[in-house]
């Protein structure tokens, strides 16, 4: 007894210890600066862009990726004499994903430094969280990654420059029904997510105008990790492929089960929520073959794009990503706006950016309807080999 | 496929998922009945249980089998220490105060798990490089079993055999259930309650532990709140077969499985949730000693 009673006692110091060992860990772990600021090169009146993103929270690879962006675009407009004689300059800051931390940053950008054009958010979230103080300081935004609708509602100085759903849903269903050939859809939507929500309408309105028929809708929720019973269903209904609105960890995982339950052949259709390596590093074997719509893709580029790919490549040491594309685009916008314009005033410019068509930018053509929203051509069609994403289609956008 | 078939598959889908759920209860059950505490950090030793069984399978390369093992034992011990540390102190304070602490531990646990391994759901190696192929079997009417299906329901027998063993044939286990009729009692027979009481808690933790790594197999993913929403349904599943009793965790766990998987097959997935928790307050407004319960007066 006075033995076991001694083991106790080791066990709780050896918990106790381990507790405080993990504790300082973490602590050197995370600095998490409040506010990082870093300006670069002064140049006089420099015309001074705001990144708004995230460096360090759960959208931490969007933001970086597109100030990366941002930084070469930036790069390139000075190396060229900058526009109307100013050099461009960005003030980064780092919003950690907290949307009450992003509206002290567009404070800031707005009041004390000035920006002419804020770049950001990635997330549609952010992003309406954000432009209401952005409009009412008069300032342009333009989000390089917002999908979601009611965006550029918010006020005329709003812009975004990404592939929108209700432009690459259509475009893939079309894809899928015509040209695949299937007709017989099964639709999962994440029932709590807003995006696969709205998503799903898109999709199921696709499916039926191009003559498609969905034969069952089965409903998921974000952080399942049983849908044995969806997908029981599903296969009972005979359908012949699987349309899913939501993010890549419930699409990996519906598409193991559907391999567990048997069904070999079956691919799974989605919108860019499927896009993240855990998409296939949960997925495995049974998301090959799998088909998700994109605004970039740095395969089978056009030789303008094509000499964009390698000059990143050569100072990033890697191939650029959809939000590295979006990221330099946006700045490219601004300038263009600002040459087309004749004035760095956002009231002024802002008019110039909205008039704007088929800018041949690195992610595609851009051009603003009557809304301000943006029409992206090409929408690239990605299908999973080998556990990566490779270039399926090219499909123009009909407007 | 026709109507037979398609029950006959949910309802494999969901003794399936209900073994999973029994495995937790019990743990939730045996707790409550030795010291009347509602453990709700054993969700949390669940999802534990689960990323050391990760952890030994994908760092050390270790088998399955003895990944399965050092899962339980790990559970074991950790329970035991948590015990020891948060609830035997607050052994003779009022019950409130080990709730709280029991609280207390299930964040104090998910966080730290968050803060080693991050947020990011992790991968479980699937089974197929490690022990068998994933086939599907015939059953009658076109309905089909999958062999990970025969895995986990087979697996959560042996170890619910294991324990009615250990509980009804053992001296372990007569002092178990003597010191939860009367706890002064068993004390003054001679049974050193303290130590019961960490039996009690080693062996039900072993089986949340046991469960966490079944779970990681069948799904294939780990997560660090993973813990959470089955700990609450394994509560719910505990009260439904009577709390305190343990067949009542077993068929509660398989009841609540298979009810959350018809939800699913008539198509209201949307209220799986809702529905077992449903169940939770439904059992508890009409008859709160659940289905195997006993009526417990209250000992002052």
């Amino acid at each position: 007894m006075i033995k076991s009673r001694k083991i106790f006692w080791v066990l709780s110091i050896l918990l106790i210890l381990s507790l405080t060992l993990v504790g300082c860990g973490g602590q050197k772990e995370e600095p998490a600066p409040k506010e990082e600021v870093k300006k670069e090169a002064k140049a006089p009146a420099a015309l001074k862009i705001g990144f708004l993103g995230d460096l360090t929270g759960d959208t931490a690879m969007y933001g970086q990726n597109t100030l990366d962006g941002m930084k070469m675009a930036v790069e390139d407009i000075n190396a060229a004499g900058g526009v109307l004689g100013s050099n461009f300059e960005i003030v980064e800051a780092d919003h950690r994903y907290d949307k009450a931390e992003a509206a002290n940053i567009v404070q800031k950008f707005v009041n004390s430094d000035k920006v002419i054009a804020v770049i950001g958010d990635p997330t549609t979230g952010i992003t309406k969280a954000t432009a209401p103080i952005i409009n009412q300081g008069s300032v342009v935004q333009i989000s390089a990654g917002a999908t979601g609708p009611g965006v550029v509602e918010i006020g005329p100085f709003i812009f975004r420059n990404t592939l929108l759903d209700t432009v690459g849903g259509p475009t893939t269903m079309d894809y899928l029904v015509n040209e695949l050939g299937w007709k017989k859809v099964a639709l999962i939507t994440a029932v709590n997510n807003d995006f696969s929500v709205g998503l799903s309408k898109i999709f199921k309105e696709g499916i039926l105008n191009n003559g498609g028929e969905v034969v069952i809708e089965e409903s998921v929720q974000d952080g399942d990790t049983d849908f044995s019973g969806q997908v029981s269903n599903i296969k009972k209904s005979g359908a012949e492929v699987i349309v899913f609105s939501g993010y890549y960890t419930e699409g990996g995982l519906i598409m193991k089960e559907v391999r567990k339950q048997g069904m070999n052949e079956i691919i799974m259709v989605g919108g860019d929520g499927l896009q993240a390596p855990t998409f296939w590093e949960l997925g495995g074997s049974a998301v090959e073959g799998s088909v998700s719509y994109a605004g970039f893709s740095p395969e089978q580029p056009t030789p303008e794009v094509e000499k964009f790919i390698e000059r990143f490549k050569a100072k990033y040491g890697k191939a650029p990503d959809l939000f590295h594309a979006q990221g330099y685009d946006a700045v490219m916008l601004v300038a263009e706006a600002i040459k087309n314009a004749n004035s760095a005033d956002p009231k002024v410019f802002k008019d110039a950016l909205a008039k704007i068509q088929d800018y041949p930018g690195v992610s595609g053509n851009t051009s603003f309807d009557a809304n301000r929203e943006p029409i992206k051509s090409p929408v690239y069609l990605l299908q999973v080999k080998d556990g990566n994403w490779s270039l399926l289609k090219k499909v123009p956008v009909k407007k | 496929m026709d109507f037979t078939s398609n029950f006959i598959v949910q309802l494999i889908n969901g003794i399936a998922l209900g073994s999973t759920y029994a495995l937790i209860a019990l743990g939730y059950t045996m707790v409550y009945g030795i010291i009347m505490l509602i453990n709700f950090a054993h969700g949390e030793i669940y999802m534990v249980g689960a990323f050391v069984g990760l952890a030994l399978v994908t760092i050390f390369k270790v088998h399955i089998i003895i990944a399965f093992l050092g899962a339980m034992l790990f559970c074991m011990l950790m329970a035991v220490s948590i015990e020891i540390i948060a609830y035997r102190p607050l052994r003779r304070s009022k019950r409130l105060a080990a709730l709280i602490s029991a609280i207390g531990i299930s964040i104090i646990l998910s966080n730290l798990v968050n803060l080693l391994v991050g947020p990011k759901p992790q991968t479980f190696p699937s089974i197929e490089k490690i022990l068998f192929e994933i086939k599907s079997f015939d059953l009658i009417a076109g309905a089909q079993i999958n062999t990970l299906q025969i895995l986990l329901i087979i697996v959560s027998a042996i170890l619910m055999i294991g324990l009615q063993y250990i509980v009804k044939r053992t001296k372990v286990g007569k002092a178990m259930r003597a010191t939860s009729q009367d706890y002064d009692t068993a004390a003054l027979m001679g049974i050193n309650v303290n130590r019961i009481i960490s039996y009690t808690f080693a062996i039900g933790s072993a089986l949340a532990g046991a469960g966490g790594v079944l779970v990681g197999i069948y799904f294939g993913v780990v997560k660090y709140n993973m813990g959470m929403l089955p700990g609450m349904k394994a509560f719910t599943a505990a009260v439904l077969g009577g709390i305190g009793s343990i067949p009542g965790a077993m068929f509660g766990g398989i009841i609540l499985g298979v009810i959350e998987m018809m939800t699913v097959a008539i198509g209201f997935s949307s209220y799986r949730d809702a529905i077992a928790f449903g169940i939770l307050i439904l059992v508890l407004l009409i008859k709160p000693t659940g289905l195997f319960g006993k009526q417990i007066f209250k000992k002052v």
